[in-house]
């Protein structure tokens, strides 16, 4: 999403300077600010990945990892867990989305706040308090058996859905904001004209918002399950041992069994997977709205 | 227009409004429950608590295994927070109502952190700080921090010199401030409330960031999040509690800032972080 907004250049600034002496020394000074920046990333962002794309291509290791059933396993427990959480996560964020846009002013801050709040908190302190509230002694076990509807706990953690729960409880923040976006810049005087051409609230929304806002929520949709594709921690903290996903796997290869090559082949394969996924994604997006217009 | 569609959009606001009313409580409720937890009177995990004390807290800070675990997020913080606002903003400013070839490759580069999946970062990192010979100490996880909280920065910064007419600068210029003096006179002032946000974004990716520091941990170097992750799989106890309301208060006033911010300027737009 970051890099969406890098298209929208700003034309025409930066315009031609008068003298061509300062031209150059004011060039340099700016080029001067860029390069802490480049040195620093080059360094360490671009050549450990490149160390660790070399390695992945040592010793075999793409069959390696291939072959072992686990990391099958972990592939498949990945794509599943990722559209099942993205799914989940897009429909509430729509919802909050919706509710903020309709809110006043202060109202707005306020749900802002309370969207923001769980953005802010590490994924680690949320899946504790997840942990808290579903274990066999938790809060929702607790009141459903107090209020009589179950004699003994319902197994809630350490399996798949306690794993949704919790990513869809990370996820939905990211969301809400590209879904608002899309919403906020819908022309409210369609739904306007609709009304006074007699249109219900539901056909404003089936034929006007959803459609205006379908941007949002296809980049929602994207952006939430790349991030969800490289969930580590909640796996571990909310599943069971059927629940581990590539990250877990990674962790696995380079800690447990120290094969770095290994490790290394899995984190290409995670990333390669999820680029080929998001340009499909892309390219029917781009199709069927090419339809619609049609 | 906001003011001809505020009476019709009362009539269905309320059945959408208790529609989401679950999906906030969903939001928040897990969030803020880690308080009364940590103040839970009991050597227990319990949920209502049976009584208020600060028997856990305390405990926290006896434990010197907690308490160097808070130091050492606290020093990776410190250093992903001065290199971020250093880089991220020097490109921001860098790149500023500039056009050059290379350009978009520049920003490319600088951005490029926030997408890749920390655990592919966690993992080039580890073996690359072991075939450096830098490991055992807090230094490679706070550079590693430093990397992912930079783009933060750069967002945060480019979006509050948005406002700023590049034209300033050459005027500036033109009237023979050096760049020291441009820099402090004319982007300064724009710039500290996104240089603000953005080290307090920086903190708050430090200080919540837990599989690099998994990975690079050693006896000395294990941040609160690896600690509280070791524990968890083990149990649940208090003091991971007391470290969880440690952190949403830290989360909690990072966002007590931004909405002062917000509701200084009057404009919901720059709640949203990633939108910048």
């Amino acid at each position: 999403m970051a890099q969406a907004t890098l298209a929208r250049a700003r034309p025409g600034a930066g315009g031609p300077p008068s003298g061509a002496p300062p031209k150059r020394r004011r060039r340099a000074g700016w080029l001067l600010l860029l390069a802490p920046v480049v040195v620093f990333d080059v360094l360490l962002f671009l050549t450990p990945l490149g160390k660790l794309i070399g390695s992945s291509f040592t010793g075999g290791a793409y069959a390696r990892v291939l072959a072992d059933p686990l990391v099958t396993r972990s592939l498949v427990n990945t794509l599943s867990i990722a559209l099942t959480s993205t799914a989940v996560t897009v429909v509430l964020g729509y919802v909050i989305a919706l509710v903020l846009w309709r809110s006043g002013t202060v109202m707005r801050v306020i749900l802002f706040a309370v969207v923001l709040l769980p953005f802010w908190t590490g994924i680690l302190v949320k899946n504790f308090a997840w942990a808290v509230l579903l274990q066999d002694n938790g809060l929702v076990n607790g009141f459903l058996h107090n209020i009589g509807l179950i004699n003994a706990p319902l197994p809630l953690l350490h399996n798949r859905f306690a794993v949704i729960v919790g990513m869809v409880h990370c996820l939905l923040p990211y969301a809400v904001f590209p879904i608002f976006s899309s919403l906020a810049a819908i022309d409210g005087r369609l739904a306007l004209a609709a009304r006074s051409l007699g249109a219900r609230e539901a056909a404003v929304f089936r034929r006007i918002t959803l459609p205006l806002s379908a941007p949002g929520i296809s980049a929602a949709g994207l952006l939430v399950f790349i991030i969800s594709t490289g969930f580590f921690i909640t796996p571990v903290v909310m599943g069971g041992p059927g629940d581990m996903m590539i990250a877990n796997e990674i962790d696995y290869y380079a800690r447990q069994l120290t094969d770095f090559p290994g490790a290394a082949a899995l984190a290409v394969i995670l990333t390669v997977l999820v680029s080929i996924i998001a340009a499909v994604y892309q390219r029917v997006l781009k199709a069927g709205g090419q339809h619609e217009t049609l | 227009m906001k003011r001809f569609s505020a009476p019709r959009a009362g009539i269905r606001r309320k059945p959408l409004s208790l529609l989401s009313l679950p999906v906030f409580a969903f939001l928040v409720v897990p969030t803020l429950i880690v308080v009364p937890v940590a103040l839970n009177n009991s050597r227990y995990i319990t949920f209502p608590p049976d009584g208020i004390s600060l028997a856990a807290v305390q405990g926290f800070f006896a434990d010197p295994a907690w308490t160097s675990a808070l130091s050492a997020s606290m020093q990776a913080a410190a250093i992903a927070v001065v290199l971020g606002v250093v880089f991220g903003a020097s490109a921001a400013i860098g790149l500023h109502g500039r056009k050059f070839p290379g350009q978009q490759a520049v920003v490319g580069l600088v951005l490029a952190p926030m997408i890749v999946p920390t655990v592919v970062l966690a993992l080039a990192f580890y073996q690359f700080f072991i075939s450096v010979g830098l490991v055992g100490s807090i230094v490679p996880i706070g550079l590693a921090h430093a990397v992912i909280a930079t783009p933060y920065v750069y967002l945060t910064t480019r979006a509050s010199l948005a406002g700023l007419n590049p034209a300033l600068v050459r005027s500036a210029q033109s009237l023979g401030a050096g760049t020291l003096s441009v820099f402090r006179h004319v982007h300064m002032p724009v710039i500290l409330p996104g240089l603000i946000s953005g080290a307090l974004f920086a903190f708050s990716v430090s200080i919540d960031e837990t599989v690099m520091s998994l990975f690079m941990q050693s006896p000395g170097a294990t941040t609160l999040p690896v600690k509280m992750f070791t524990d968890i799989q083990f149990n649940l106890t208090p003091k991971i509690a007391v470290s969880s309301a440690l952190l949403v208060t830290v989360a909690t006033i990072g966002l007590l800032i931004q909405v002062v911010y917000v509701l200084k300027r009057r404009s919901t737009a720059r709640m949203m972080p990633l939108a910048a």
